[in-house]
């Protein structure tokens, strides 16, 4: 049971890092509170009284989205089910609907937040891996007295362990920023127990351009979750296919080799097994989603 | 508590309270407003039973603080058709039998609200997708899923409204769709469950439990807990006035622990506190001295000599030993031409009903010490509840109220006395609500088993004799565990007829989760060893699996392994059924694997997978992705 002895909704992002800046010891952000709620449950935190909550979902500033040429700015209160009712989402971040579509269900994707999932740092978070491939880059802002001052991190760097990040104190996640992939095909492949509502034991985000032929990756984005502390971007994966013709063999090689990036600490032998199948299920419907993207432009 | 003005609209209507923000919107609709069709079967957005719109779009309201709320258009199931009436999808869920015990009904018809509206055309795996965030563990979704379907089809046009009616049903009702007698107060929310009733002046109750799984209690001290602002009572063991103690069969069970705990979670004391979260914070005020003791986690550690005795009553920890005894074995396994050895073990299985066990208890004008809840067993909890508090049984009453899913987990009175005693010690209303997790931590189980087994059999397949040894985990009390091992024993070597056998089964106590009642009552535990050897012997005999049941099975004229002459037996019917159902490939089950012909194809399930909606729509409708 959570418990708050107070509780602010602040409209504009000003007035919430005032109030985070004078934050007592033990206040929380909320954003969709679907990972602080079941947090605070038997088995995990058990009852929890926290001094003050910022629910952070009216904040004005967070809300939204804009493209700046090659790269696309969600505010912080983008939540997942946005990758699968807007379609211009769709289209500039191919991996996102395909990820999102596995993500809890279609009611905790109306709350959820993306930003929420990057802080939250869980290993297997399924949000962490397709915004590696995105190049994804937070902006994190806190309050300077009588000023905002805000800085830039790649997620790659912010996430350093399970729930640990850079995030520092009086800060907050303002926006994500990811690259826009218009044109690549994009999969995103998931195992756990059931379809939905389901933790990833491994997942993996990939992305494929394909050259004017059609014939040859042109770009490669791959990055793993669940198989270790931290998700992690393949890039001497996706150097040694990148130029390289698009090959069922190829790409089974290179495929078998992500089995030793399983770095988790239950059930390597399964992960193991399963992690070199998904990358190459994943690259295979990647770039056959490329090439009927392709037939389509 | 904090609290804030929130201004928002319920169903159409304006509202505006008082109310701590921080609380789920779950419960500022429940316990605020008394909207309790919106359940809450996990409280950690697990289960669906909690659905709401929240400005058209449908959320688990047991993960929103209310302060989000704020300003916001709110429906709930309540809110779907006039009061009295139904919407064309609660039609369908009637229509289809789509409600058993009905605890997820509102929140499954909430879902098939948010299909058709979002999707209207949704083809039937993109429905199964969208009602992913949804559980139901009664009605196996079948219903569920034509019932949104069948309304999907009345929205669309595709099916006249007429549809929905009832089916005429002439002579007979076999083979019709009878729509229940309930099923409208469920697909409406309107049916109150134990733990969705109030009483004024109502207490809430919590539970303190045991860390340990065996340890002496050497002290319980609750004078803190009871000094507390909002706390009306503690609990002890101390509060049973008559003679302590229940269970199924053996009545080995206190109310609450007396002296020692004997598994993890076990009630050691309750509060009755003026709410949920003063009892909860009592909780934390009440200091329990053990010492801990050695315990047993394996039933076969149970039955070594020297093992720790968990009851006095039981030095041996044997709960029930079940023999049976038929033919002779030694002479049954000199005739085989094969014989077959083999173990098997079946694992703890939680019943996960969606409703969480709850109940309200109060003493009535005429010293009636009464308690409504989802019980199983209410006349037994009645007789037993007349001793532990003293009272003539006249004075004891006991409602059932709405089951929202049992599968013989709420047979044992794990709380009710617990509701009794508050309530005779405060003449207040006193309520408690499990929390998914305290259910699972409490609960009886199905018995984790492990079955030893010989089978003597003939070259053409005759089973000669079976020896046939099952030891089950009955966990720290013996509540359902003698009643499940005789069904174990009487079902142990199957629907074949078996001249020579030897059947024993037991239930040992141990440290662990009590096991109890669960669906087929120990049948499928022996049920698994028993076909699983018979398979093994076809594969061994080379024999169609079919085939080698058919000469063992009993028929009219058999003995049973109890010895009882059958009149008749069905086990033939049965066998045909299913062997033309998987339109079986005759012939020994040796491992063919892909070259089977009767592998995938219809009736069978395609691999899992998600995103049916990024399909193309038929009507070309450009959709995301
Ligand atoms: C039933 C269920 C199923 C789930 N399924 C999945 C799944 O399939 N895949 C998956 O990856 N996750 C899953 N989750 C976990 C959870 O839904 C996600 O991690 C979600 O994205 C968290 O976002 P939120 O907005 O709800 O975060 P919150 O719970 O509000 O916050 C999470 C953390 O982030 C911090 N925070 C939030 N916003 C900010 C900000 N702007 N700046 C700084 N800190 C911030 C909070 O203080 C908190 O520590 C599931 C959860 C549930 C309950
Ligand atoms: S999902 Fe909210 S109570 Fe289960
Ligand atoms: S009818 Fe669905 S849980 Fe009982």
């Amino acid at each position: 049971m959570l418990t708050f002895d107070r509780y602010e909704m602040p409209a504009t992002l000003p007035e919430a890092l005032a109030l985070w800046a004078d934050a007592p010891a033990g206040a929380r952000l909320v954003a969709g509170a679907t990972d602080i709620l079941p947090w605070a449950r038997e088995g995990r935190a058990g009852d929890v009284d926290l001094p003050l909550g910022i629910d952070l979902s009216r904040v004005a500033e967070l809300q939204g989205y804009e493209r700046h040429g090659g790269r696309v700015r969600l505010g912080a209160n983008v939540v997942w089910q946005d990758f699968l009712d807007t379609p211009e989402l769709a289209r500039w971040l191919p991996v996102m609907p395909y990820c999102a579509v596995w993500f809890a269900d279609d009611q905790i994707r109306q709350q959820a937040t993306l930003a929420g999932n990057l802080v939250n740092a869980s290993p297997a978070a399924d949000g962490t891996p397709p915004v590696l491939a995105l190049n994804g880059e937070l902006e994190l802002c806190r309050w300077a007295g009588d000023h905002i001052l805000c800085r830039t991190m790649r997620v790659e760097d912010f996430v350093t362990g399970p729930g640990a990040t850079r995030l520092a104190p009086g800060e907050l996640v303002n926006s994500v920023t990811l690259d826009c992939a218009d044109g690549y095909g994009a999969s995103f492949q998931k195992v756990g127990q059931r379809r939905s509502l389901v933790i990833s034991v491994a997942c993996v985000a990939a992305l494929v351009k394909l050259d004017e032929t059609g014939t040859r990756f042109a770009d490669v984005r791959l990055a793993l979750g669940g198989v270790g502390p931290v998700p992690e971007r393949l890039r001497d994966i996706e150097d040694r296919l990148k130029g390289e013709p698009v090959d069922a063999r190829l790409i089974a090689d290179a495929a078998a080799a992500t089995a030793a990036r399983v770095a988790s600490r239950s059930r390597i032998e399964y992960r193991r097994r399963v992690v070199p199948g998904f990358v190459r299920a994943a690259l295979e419907e990647a770039a056959d989603r490329a090439r009927k993207e392709a037939a389509h432009a | 508590m904090p609290d804030m003005k929130l201004e928002l609209q319920v169903n159409g209507r304006k509202v505006t309270r008082r109310a701590d923000p921080g609380q789920r919107l779950l419960d500022f609709l429940r316990d605020e407003l008394n909207l309790t069709g919106t359940k809450e079967g996990c409280g950690a957005g697990e289960c669906g039973t909690c659905s709401v719109f929240v400005d058209g779009k449908l959320v688990k309201s047991c993960l929103m603080p209310a302060a989000k709320a704020q300003g916001a258009d709110i429906q709930t199931v309540e809110g779907l058709a006039r009061p009295g009436d139904l919407d064309v999808i609660q039609k369908a869920f009637h229509k289809t039998g789509a409600s058993q015990c009905g605890y997820c009904i509102p929140g499954m018809v909430m879902a098939a609200t948010s299909i058709l509206r979002e999707a209207p055309e949704a083809s039937l795996d993109e429905i199964k997708e969208r009602m992913g965030g949804n559980i139901c563990r009664c009605t196996g979704y079948s219903k569920i899923i034509e019932a949104v379907a069948l309304a999907r089809d009345v929205v669309t046009g595709r099916a006249s409204p007429a549809a929905l009616d009832p089916e005429t049903v002439g002579d007979s009702f076999i083979g019709h769709n009878v729509r229940r007698l309930d099923a409208p107060s469920k697909v409406t929310g309107r049916l109150k469950y134990a733990g969705d009733m109030v009483m004024p002046d109502m207490l809430h109750m919590a539970v303190l439990r045991s860390p340990h799984a065996h340890a002496e209690i050497l002290s319980i001290d609750t004078s803190e807990a009871e000094a507390m602002d909002g706390v009306a009572c503690v609990i002890t063991a101390d509060d049973v006035p008559g003679k302590d103690g229940f269970g199924v069969f053996v009545h080995d069970q206190p109310i609450m622990a007396r002296g020692k705990v004997r598994h993890v979670g076990e009630a050691v004391a309750a509060v009755a506190a003026e709410d949920v979260a003063t009892a909860r914070r009592a909780l934390k005020k009440i200091k329990v001295e053990y010492r801990e003791l050695p315990g047993l986690y394996d039933p076969e550690d149970a039955l070594q000599p020297g093992a720790p005795v968990i009851h006095d009553y039981a030095p041996d920890n044997v709960v029930k030993h079940i023999p049976i005894r038929k033919g002779d074995i030694e002479a049954g396994f000199a005739a085989a031409d094969l014989i077959l050895e083999d173990e098997f073990t079946t694992q703890q299985v939680e019943h996960a009903y969606l409703e969480p066990e709850a109940g309200l208890a109060y003493v009535d004008a005429d010293d009636v010490v009464t308690v409504i809840s989802p019980s199983q067993n209410i006349t037994h909890h009645r007789h037993m509840l007349s001793e532990i508090i003293a009272r003539p049984i006249n004075k004891v009453r006991f409602i059932m109220s709405p089951v929202g899913g049992g599968f013989g987990g709420k047979e044992d009175m794990i709380y009710q006395g617990m509701l009794a005693l508050a309530a005779m010690k405060t003449y207040r209303p006193v309520r408690l609500v499990f929390t998914r997790e305290e259910s699972i931590i409490a609960s009886a189980k199905r018995h984790p088993s492990r079955v030893k087994y010989r089978m003597g059999l003939t070259k053409e397949g005759r089973i000669t004799a079976i020896k046939f040894d099952m030891l089950s985990d009955g966990g720290a009390y013996g509540m359902s565990s003698e009643g499940v091992m005789r069904k174990a024993a009487i079902l142990s070597c199957g629907p074949y007829e078996v001249e020579n056998l030897q059947v024993d089964t037991t239930a040992v106590y141990t440290n662990n989760t009590p096991s109890g009642a669960f669906r087929t009552f120990g049948g499928m535990q022996a049920q698994f060893a028993t076909e699983s050897m018979i398979d093994i012997a076809a594969e061994r005999l080379g024999l169609d699996p079919f085939e080698i049941r058919r000469r063992n099975m009993m028929r009219a004229g058999s003995l049973t392994h109890t010895q009882q002459k059958l009149d008749s037996a069905s086990i033939g019917r049965v066998l045909a059924a299913a062997e033309a159902a998987s339109r079986w490939e005759p012939g020994a089950p040796r491992m063919r694997g892909p070259e089977r012909g009767d592998l995938g194809g219809p009736g069978t399930r395609a691999p899992c997978t998600l995103g049916a909606r990024f399909e193309a729509s038929k009507d070309g409708k450009e959709r995301v992705a």
